[in-house]
């Protein structure tokens, strides 16, 4: 009772909120250091019972969680549900949020839990922590579509979009767009569903018609569940992908192009690949010119320089007109070869070396050195090292064949990965390693003379 | 590289750590994030059950660690504890606990054990005589104190650790009169630095970063299963071991042969290796530098070696494990602000980064040197007063992470310095907490891009951990709560155990905490968790495998295990069956433990898991290392004991010339400052032990106790085993007990005349010459002064000797005599040798209130008791060395 006083006297403030982290005099939260002071505690004011037995509580089904020992964490979770009444109005707040983290968990793992002890759980989860309705519904919808119930999932978000509570918040908002969102999305499953029935049908047939009106019914309202989320800066992927495939397929070319325009250039979006990488396939579909599809490679080399899409790329610029595109042609093999994962693409060795060969036949021997100047100190113990020389040719004789063209282009003849490749004897490959003597021979640029 | 061509949905807001407004839709619990997003319209699944592992689980073999290495010859100290900084009692339960430092404890502490460090040069500054501030009434001399004098006075003494030592009235008048200002100018000069310094220690235990990185590693061998292992041991870490393991995945790992090791001039903080396949030749086609260090003459160049790089405080090394075993030098580098972390390349071999507390981060080559990359004394995203830094690889060989407490930058080495993207934000882009900092970052690439994209990075805060793709700075990709009470120190991500299986990552945490995750993401699938993560036995689960010791060797024992993790190893060996995972663990005591697991073959849900017991074997190995660990010998206590001035004293006695054996040899150990022994005296060798305090035989638990409080049980119970079945001592302890039964019998309070050899004896009988006849025949005196007398050094029992004599004298009627002898008697009966000291005095006292302060002043009684309890108190901390009293290293 006098506890109860003293909360109705003392006002609660904000710092009070931290519950198990504490600032110390850097600003750096330590959870741990509760710990530290109740091993020097001696008397005074301690915890109450009730508290001390729920943090206890808590910790063993954390301990029992990380043990996998699912029955024994529901055991307890049993008596956990206590601090509903805790008389603490901070704990009891924060109760329901940690009674639904650790509750899903137990029933999505617990051998015995159903679907439906879960959607019990669920529901009566919504209903105990208000401010909690929306976070439960979207990740209750999650679960039920993981569990390909689709239409249990959409009355799930509906129900939720429609739900309102005290104040208009931001992040009640953001919330309510992503349901619907999601919402969007399953409209999406079942549209494109349709559309495969679609064409399975002749054109001809009574039931095309009612199914395109079908569908035409589902795209509007997809769209506009799903072009309010994508306003906001995120990496929403799924959601613009079946956005732009639903207006692509009505036509909606213009609309589309504006999507992901904006997907990918907006500054307070993160810089996404994918958003790219989505513009320049769009782009693609639209049979756009090559100038177009190379500027937005241009700006995916620059965040990575090692997308599978650069080869692509390099192929673009290789047939473009201007010379400024051929050089960065060189640039963009040099840089996918640069990276860790890329050492051993042999199309990217097969490029390389063909085009090292036609750039230098075409006297930009300049070009070919700036890139080479970075690079002279470490390529040759990242790729051209004898052990590298000895496992590619095990491996991968083709690779090996390659590589060795570039290293004795670029480190001479007396390179080790090109002298170990030019020792081996193969009967099929004979043909190509003579030829690649020659190249070396006559496009080496340690001795441009000879 | 393939890029997952649908990245899970999350928010990106821009904004500080804790921002409140953010809806966290980052779910950081394992099986939301298992819930990916279908690629597809959901077909697949209609079926209904989740196409996910559900329980990838390694289940340890044994309960706990057990440990590989016979515990190190130097003893381990666990350093300060929060019990030692912290102010007690008063404590106040509150939301937000409060840490409060103990400095006045601390600077009294300081004062007693370095008075001259704190005073001296006060004193000397007041040298000549100098006036005191006092009441104008007073006269001079009473207000001028001669310093010299007072040196004189103080002339060999050295009062620090006896309160009680002899003052002169100059002495005493000086500490009355200059005790304030001397006290606040102290306070003032020294407080301030003494919390500097305590708050520093506290932030340190709270925050300990300097094992960062993991100071364990396992450098592979040549054939699978065989390697050796990395670790400094000693008593300042600053000894690099390198021990030979031979691993098989049916049985516990062997040990072969003795480390060898290396003895370096700091402690070791950082052990990291990285496996270079043949190498040896291709640095010789580069530099000569290298090869020429090289052992490695070896045609078959595809037999590994590694290298291994070591950081110390101050200094950084880089060896080469060579095939013969013999660890070559390559190089040392001195860093002159510290060093806080080190990583090797796993791109180019012998390539490393070095951080220090400048703020700079090197790129070093044994070949080409040093190259700084990167210098920002401030930290990235916002202000954070640590000095801090990190530095690991990239994808990309040329590129760099940069990581402080506040996030993870990453920097291109070849392009204008300064620059780069921010890969992780301790922000709201993470959704980060308030006071979220980072406390581990590190790069999960290797050289099998099958399993895992070579992009990720883990960033460790002391809350979460997060997986990020390089490629796609600043949204983490997965976000999972750890939950663990202590600093994370050492991740490591494993290759898979089964081909196609997802990949674990062990976490660690300094107080021992191990947690396993199971990451999976190949191609262009996005990276998540696989299954629930799973804790694992940490060194403090072994507890129950050693044997049930005495108090303190368990607590010793206990806090052995419990010393903090330092080091993590682990490989996982290729097996037909299961696969099996070797984990060592190193602690701050130099321990390596060794734990294995192996990999559930057939997760059945419904079973519950089997739990593991201990094995003979395992139990065996334990007592084993425990009776090495319980020979090694404590940490001496840093109190000493104090010392007294004697020279004045032997002056004294010098002149006044004594005749007499005991003067005499009371005089040449004074001379000599040693202890004053029996023989000395020349007084008669002490008779046989007389009955009563002792325990009887049945009272083997008082012997055992005692035994074990001087840290002998072991040798006790030896003796016991071998004393039981030797008839030798059987009779004496016979009579003793006869003996023993007797004094019980004359306690029941009836007088019996006839047990005159052994009566209760009472220390006021040793008073010997003023005693009247008694109405009980005592014992000869020599006899009974055996029991007090043994715990007294000579001179005191004098003093006492002098005391007792003032006495008046006792029981007028045997009524009266009888029963304070047997209240004393009944005290005694439970009571050791210092009891009987107490007991002395309470007897003192005793007489002193019946005889109405007819013979003795109470003060001078006060005197007696104060001389004995300090006896008593030098005789107390003689038996056990106290615990280590809480001082700072000025």
């Amino acid at each position: 009772m006098s506890d109860f006083s003293e909360e109705l006297v003392r006002p609660t403030t904000e710092d009070e909120q931290g519950e198990t982290c504490v600032l110390s005099g850097t600003g750096m939260c330590f959870p741990w250091l509760q710990k530290h002071i109740e091993t020097v505690a001696t008397g005074g004011k301690r915890e109450k019972d009730f508290a001390q037995t729920t943090s206890a509580c808590l910790s063993f089904i954390q301990e029992a969680l990380l043990k996998h020992q699912w029955q024994q964490a529901a055991e307890y979770m049993h008596s956990y549900l206590q601090i509903l009444e805790d008389s603490d109005s901070n704990k009891r707040q924060g109760a329901p949020e940690i009674i639904w983290r650790l509750g899903s968990e137990i029933l999505y793992y617990h051998p015995k839990s159903s679907l439906e002890t879960f959607n019990t759980f669920a529901d009566r989860m919504k209903n105990i922590g208000v401010m909690n309705y929306l976070k439960i519904s979207l990740q209750h919808a999650l679960y039920l579509l993981h569990h390909g119930l689709l239409e249990d999932a959409n009355r799930n978000l509906s129900q939720a979009e429609t739900w309102r509570y005290g104040e208009k918040s931001s992040s009640k908002e953001v919330l309510i767009n992503l349901i619907q969102a999601y919402k969007g999305l399953l409209q999406y499953y079942t549209w494109s569903k349709k559309k495969m029935e679609l064409s399975q049908l002749d054109e001809d047939d009574y039931a095309y018609n009612t199914a395109s009106q079908n569908m035409l019914n589902h795209s509007w309202k997809t769209s506009i569940n799903l072009c309010a989320l994508i306003q906001i800066p995120g990496v929403w992927d799924p959601f613009v992908k079946s956005y732009v495939e639903m207006l692509e397929f009505y036509g909606d070319q213009d609309g589309a192009r504006e999507v992901l325009t904006n997907y990918a250039y907006d500054e307070k979006f993160p810089s996404n690949p994918n958003a790219h990488i989505y513009l320049y396939g769009f782009l693609k579909r639209e049979r756009a010119p090559r100038e177009k599809l190379i500027s937005v490679l241009k700006i995916l080399y620059q965040i990575v320089p090692s997308h599978k899409l650069m080869l692509e790329f390099h192929r673009l610029l290789r047939k473009s007109e201007k010379e400024e595109h051929h050089k960065l042609g060189l640039e963009v093999l040099f840089g996918v070869l640069d990276f860790a994962g890329c050492t051993k693409n042999i199309t990217a060795w097969k490029y390389l070396a063909k085009y090292l060969r036609q750039t230098l036949m075409g006297s930009h021997l300049a070009w070919v050195q700036e890139e080479w100047n970075s690079r002279k100190n470490w390529w040759p113990r990242f790729h051209f090292s004898y052990f590298w020389a000895k496992s590619d040719w095990k491996d991968d004789k083709t690779l090996a064949c390659e590589k060795a063209l570039v290293a004795g282009i670029l480190l001479g003849k007396g390179c080790r990965y090109f002298r170990y490749v030019k020792k081996q004897d193969h009967q099929v490959l004979q043909k190509k390693i003579k030829q690649m003597k020659k190249s070396v021979k006559k496009y080496s640029i340690v001795n441009p003379g000879l | 590289m393939d890029f997952p061509s649908s990245l899970p949905p999350s928010l990106f807001m821009t904004g500080p750590l804790g921002l409140s407004d953010v809806p966290d839709v980052s779910f950081m619990c394992s099986w939301r994030d298992a819930l990916t997003l279908p690629e597809s319209p959901p077909q697949a699944s209609e079926n209904g059950a989740p196409h996910l592992a559900k329980g990838l689980l390694w289940e340890p073999d044994t309960p706990g660690p057990l440990p590989l290495l016979p515990p190190g010859p130097d003893p381990w100290d666990p350093g300060l504890t929060a019990r030692d900084l912290l102010f007690r009692g008063g404590y106040h339960f509150r939301r937000q606990p409060r840490a409060v430092l103990d400095v006045t404890e601390q600077l009294s502490q300081f004062l007693w054990d370095h008075g001259d460090i704190a005073f001296a040069p006060l004193g000397k500054l007041m040298l000549e005589n100098f006036k005191l501030e006092g009441a104008q009434s007073r006269s001079k001399k009473k207000t001028v104190v001669s310093v010299k004098r007072l040196l004189q006075d103080l002339g060999g003494h050295q009062p620090w650790g006896c309160p009680w030592a002899y003052l002169s009235y100059r002495q005493r008048r000086f500490s009355i009169l200059g005790g304030p200002v001397l006290a606040t100018s102290l306070a003032r000069l020294l407080g301030e630095l003494l919390h500097e310094e305590l708050a520093a220690r506290w932030e340190q235990l709270l925050l300990d970063d300097t094992f960062t990185g993991g100071a364990l590693a396992w450098v592979p061998g040549r054939m699978p299963g065989a390697g050796q292992l990395v670790y400094p041991a000693g008593g300042a870490l600053d000894r690099l071991y390198f021990q030979k393991v031979s691993l098989t995945p049916g049985s516990e790992p062997r040990v072969l042969g003795d480390p060898g090791h290396i003895q370096l001039r700091g402690p070791v903080r950082q052990v990291v290796t990285r496996t270079v396949q043949g190498e040896g030749k291709a640095h010789r086609h580069l530099r000569p530098l290298l090869t020429d260090l090289l052992p490695d003459h070896n045609p078959d160049l595809l037999c590994p070696s590694a290298l291994l790089a070591v950081r110390s405080d101050y200094h950084c090394a880089l060896w080469k494990v060579g095939k013969p075993g013999q660890p070559a030098p390559l190089q040392v580098l001195q860093v002159e602000k510290g060093a806080t972390g080190i990583s090797l390349s796993p791109h180019l071999p012998g390539e490393l980064t070095v951080c220090s507390r400048s703020g700079a981060v090197c790129l070093w080559n044994p070949q080409d040197g040093l190259r700084q990359v990167y210098k920002d004394p401030e930290t990235l995203v916002f202000r954070d007063p640590s000095p801090w830094r990190w530095a690991d690889f990239t994808a990309h060989p040329r590129v760099l992470t940069v990581g402080d407490r506040t996030g993870v930058k990453l920097v291109d080495t070849q392009g204008p310095p300064g620059c780069g993207l921010l890969l992780f934000r301790g922000g709201a882009e993470a959704s980060c907490q308030k006071g979220e900092r980072v406390l581990l970052t590190q790069y999960l690439g290797d050289c099998s891009p099958e399993s895992l994209q070579p992009t990720f990075h883990l960033v460790c805060t002391q809350f979460s951990l997060y997986l990020v793709d390089e490629r796609l700075p600043l949204v983490p990709l997965l976000k999972w709560n750890h939950g663990l009470s202590s600093t994370p120190v050492v991740a490591q991500l494993l290759p898979p155990p089964r081909p196609g299986c997802p990949r674990p990552l062990l976490l660690a945490g300094q107080a021992g905490e191990l947690q396993l995750l199971h990451i999976t993401g190949e191609g262009a699938s996005t990276p998540r968790l696989a299954g629930p993560p799973q804790s694992l036995p940490s060194r403090s689960n072994s507890l129950s495998a050693f044997p049930l010791l005495e108090p303190k060797s368990q607590w010793r024992l206990q806090e052995r295990l419990s010393a903090p993790t330092i080091g993590l190893a682990a490989t996982v060996l290729p097996s037909a069956s299961t696969p099996v995972l070797s984990l060592f663990q190193l602690s701050a005591a130099g321990d390596v433990f060794h734990q294995r697991l192996h990999l559930q073959a057939d997760p059945r849900p419904d079973s519950p898991a089997p739990t593991a017991s201990w094995t003979p074997r395992a139990t065996s190995r334990c007592s084993r290392w425990l009776k090495t660990l319980l020979e090694v010998p404590l940490t001496p206590p840093m109190w000493a004991a104090p010392t007294f001035s004697h020279r004045r004293l032997l002056g004294s006695f010098e002149s006044r010339e004594v005749e007499g054996k005991v003067p005499e040899g009371l005089r040449t150990a004074m001379a000599e400052g040693r202890l004053l022994q029996h023989r000395d005296l020349g007084l008669l060798p002490t008779r046989e032990q007389p009955p009563a305090p002792e325990p009887g035989p049945e009272d083997e638990l008082s012997e055992r106790l005692e035994a074990a409080w001087e840290g002998q049980v072991a040798a006790w119970w030896e003796r016991r085993q071998g004393g039981s079945s030797g008839p030798g001592k059987q009779p004496k302890r016979h009579k003793r007990r006869t003996q023993l039964s007797s004094t019980f019998s004359s306690l029941s309070g009836r007088l019996d005349l006839s047990d005159a050899t052994s009566p209760p004896r009472s220390p006021d009988r040793t008073v010997p010459e003023a005693r009247p006849q008694p109405p009980v025949t005592p014992p000869s005196q020599e006899l009974t002064q055996g029991p007090w007398a043994e715990g007294i050094p000579s001179e005191r029992q004098q003093t006492l000797r002098d005391y007792m004599a003032e006495l008046p004298l006792q029981g007028d009627t045997p009524g009266g005599a009888s029963a304070p002898s047997s209240q004393t008697s009944s005290i005694r009966g439970t009571s050791s040798r210092q009891q009987t000291l107490r007991d002395c005095t309470v007897k003192l006292q005793l007489r002193g209130d019946t005889a109405g302060g007819a013979s003795m002043p109470s003060s001078q009684t006060s005197s007696v008791r104060a001389t004995l309890s300090r006896q008593q108190a030098a005789i107390l901390s003689g038996s056990q060395p106290l615990r280590k009293k809480p001082r700072m290293g000025f």
